[in-house]
């Protein structure tokens, strides 16, 4: 029952997340976004890995089942991952906001059209 | 094996140490420490895993790994020979950029290609936004965001089909047989493909494409249409092995071949146009996916990375020069060497014997059905009446610098002389009357269209990242219902 609640919430953040992205104008707020619906993504390969009963997948916490091991290894990668992402995109908002003094991507395209007039 | 993982850990050492000094040598350095791994493993070796568990991540030296690891080799070559005063990070990130490739190549596994994919969108939005313009880096950012939602995809997607197999293997998926019949399976292969798609620039699921490509500095955009691209088309060859999915690559290989086509044909700006002439190509190879010509498709990969990375060579240094970005006012400002480079490109491009272009096309029309030939004719059409607005621009002035131009020229000349004369039918006059004919029907349709202009629909960010959704919840629509 657990990993079938996991299941449903990682779907509805990766809802969240994809709705952030796209509705909200700030380019802040869209980052952080696609970082829930990324956070989705894991906790649903984390939900995969769960069995009824089982223990976590390390060795010497005694005998019965354990959990598949290998998504969470997948899940360790993929959260190095997602950070390195967020920190970079973060990096290069900066930059514009320095060059643009604005995060808003509706007058980002405009300017776009304009050819980048001076601020 | 090892041979081809020391030539990988070359490259990333080289990059990773060339940050901290001595950029040009240590890039020189794994480039033939590649080129000596690759001579070493060059026949092919079977799948392995490393580390020799059962869990092990699957590399094999199969045929498509030998044409990307031909194909990265020969664009860092030129690469290398044409920045030779760059002294900041940009050698060190291409190397590195180039290493990932070269490794996506040999990979035979679905979460490694994840990893590998994930690394070349972070890498590639450092380097489009290293001439540090607001518009590269503004054309970075979208091409980032719009990545990462497609891999975010992907990701769920390996989530399902794991849950389902229980492996991520291409070999060891192909050998179960799956069955799309199962719907929570084929939304996960449906997912897998769109978020492949993503990266690939498949039409409507890559709108960052052109922008990202033609907004990027020159040797950057050699780069990102040479091979970064064709990562993608590697991905989505592996997922074609490993679940029935061809007739919905085929679909995706027929809209991504005519709606690139129909931006190209009144794109003014010279090298957004080469970016939308990079999505019209991808259909090429997503048709020969969906057909099962996999060898056509991947010889389509390696001879569009040649020409596409000679076309943006040439159309960078023009733009660079001249300080003007429209097609029109670079006319008569060209240096010979660029006019030539961009000459050859065009012709290969655009079909004329006996080069890449036109070798690759016979491959890939070779033993294809009637119906998909005919396809194949409308697009080289289309092409050709496009490449058309170029001519004006062959009036060159003078000579100029030459750089990297004379490999690429050298590699699309040699691709196309060998693919014709090897490729048993391509000699015959009436191909060669077929192609120039092909050329000079879209030389005419160029001067019929010259008076339409249509307005083409443009998408916003925000409108990118619905229709990217949308056209991934049509994917996997097609999968789960069974148009197999």
């Amino acid at each position: 029952m657990e990993g079938l609640a996991a299941v449903a919430l990682a779907i509805a953040l990766v809802g969240i997340g994809f709705w952030t992205l796209i509705v909200r104008r700030n380019l802040i707020w869209k980052l952080l976004g696609l970082n829930v619906a990324a956070g989705g993504a894991i906790l649903f390969l984390v939900a995969l890995a769960h069995r009824p009963g089982a223990r976590p997948p390390i060795v010497g916490l005694g005998p019965g089942p354990s959990a598949d091991p290998l998504p969470h290894a997948l899940v360790l990668t993929a959260i190095v991952i997602d950070f390195a992402t967020l920190a970079l995109a973060l990096v290069y908002v900066v930059f514009l906001t320095e060059h643009r003094h604005t995060q808003d991507v509706r007058r980002l395209e405009r300017d776009e059209e304009r050819g980048w007039p001076q601020p | 094996m090892a041979a081809a993982l020391s030539g990988i850990l070359a490259y990333l050492g080289c990059g990773l140490l060339g940050f901290v000094r001595a950029p040009r040598v240590l890039s020189l350095l794994a480039l033939l420490g590649g080129a000596i791994s690759f001579a070493l493993w060059a026949p092919g070796f079977p799948e392995v895993l490393v580390g020799g568990l059962p869990w092990g991540i699957a590399v094999a030296g199969d045929p498509w790994a030998m044409g990307m690891w031909g194909l990265g080799l020969v664009l860092h070559a030129t690469i290398l020979l044409h920045t030779r005063g760059r002294r900041d990070a940009f050698q060190p990130l291409t190397t590195v950029l180039i290493g990932a490739c070269l490794a996506a190549a040999l990979s035979r596994d679905l979460f490694n290609l994840y990893v590998l994919l994930d690394l070349t969108s972070l890498l590639a939005l450092v380097l489009i936004a290293s001439g540090r313009r607001v518009r590269a880096v503004w054309a970075g950012l979208q091409y980032l965001v719009l990545a990462e939602v497609g891999l975010t995809l992907y990701l769920f997607g390996l989530g399902l089909v794991y849950g389902r197999l229980g492996t991520l293997s291409v070999t060891a998926l192909a050998g179960q047989g799956p069955n799309l019949s199962d719907p929570a399976l084929a939304v996960g292969v449906g997912l897998l493909l769109a978020g492949a798609a993503v990266k690939t620039g498949v039409f409507l699921l890559g709108l960052w494409l052109p922008q990202a490509h033609g907004q990027a500095p020159t040797e950057v955009s050699v780069l990102l249409s040479g091979i970064v691209v064709k990562i993608g088309v590697v991905t989505l060859a592996r997922l074609s092995e490993a679940f029935p999915v061809g007739t919905v690559l085929l679909l995706l290989g027929i809209l991504t071949g005519f709606g690139g086509l129909a931006y190209a044909l009144w794109e003014k700006d010279l090298k957004v146009f080469l970016g939308f002439h990079t999505v019209s190509q991808l259909g090429y190879m997503l048709i020969g996916l969906g057909l099962g010509a996999g060898t056509g498709a991947l010889l389509y990969a390696v001879a569009h990375g040649l020409f596409k990375g000679l076309l943006f060579l040439a159309a960078g240094e023009a733009v660079d020069r001249v300080g003007r970005r429209e097609i029109a006012p670079l006319a008569g400002h060209l240096s010979a060497s660029v006019a030539i480079g961009l000459g050859v490109g065009a012709c290969a491009i655009a079909g004329l014997p006996p080069l890449a272009g036109f070798a690759a096309k016979g491959l890939l029309a070779h033993g294809a059905p009637a119906w998909a030939r005919g396809v194949f004719y409308a697009l080289g059409l289309g092409t050709a009446a496009s490449f058309a607005k170029l001519v004006p621009l062959f009036r060159p002035r003078g000579p100029g610098p030459v750089g990297g131009l004379p490999v690429l020229v050298a590699a699309v000349v040699a691709f196309g002389l060998g693919g014709t004369l090897l490729v048993g039918g391509l000699l015959s006059r009436r191909a060669w009357g077929e192609a120039i004919m092909v050329v000079g029907l879209g030389y005419g349709l160029y001067l019929g269209l010259r008076r339409v202009r249509p307005r083409l629909p443009r998408w916003g960010f925000d409108w990118s990242v619905v229709s990217l959704l949308l056209a991934s919840v049509g994917v996997v629509g097609l999968v789960a219902l069974g148009w197999l």
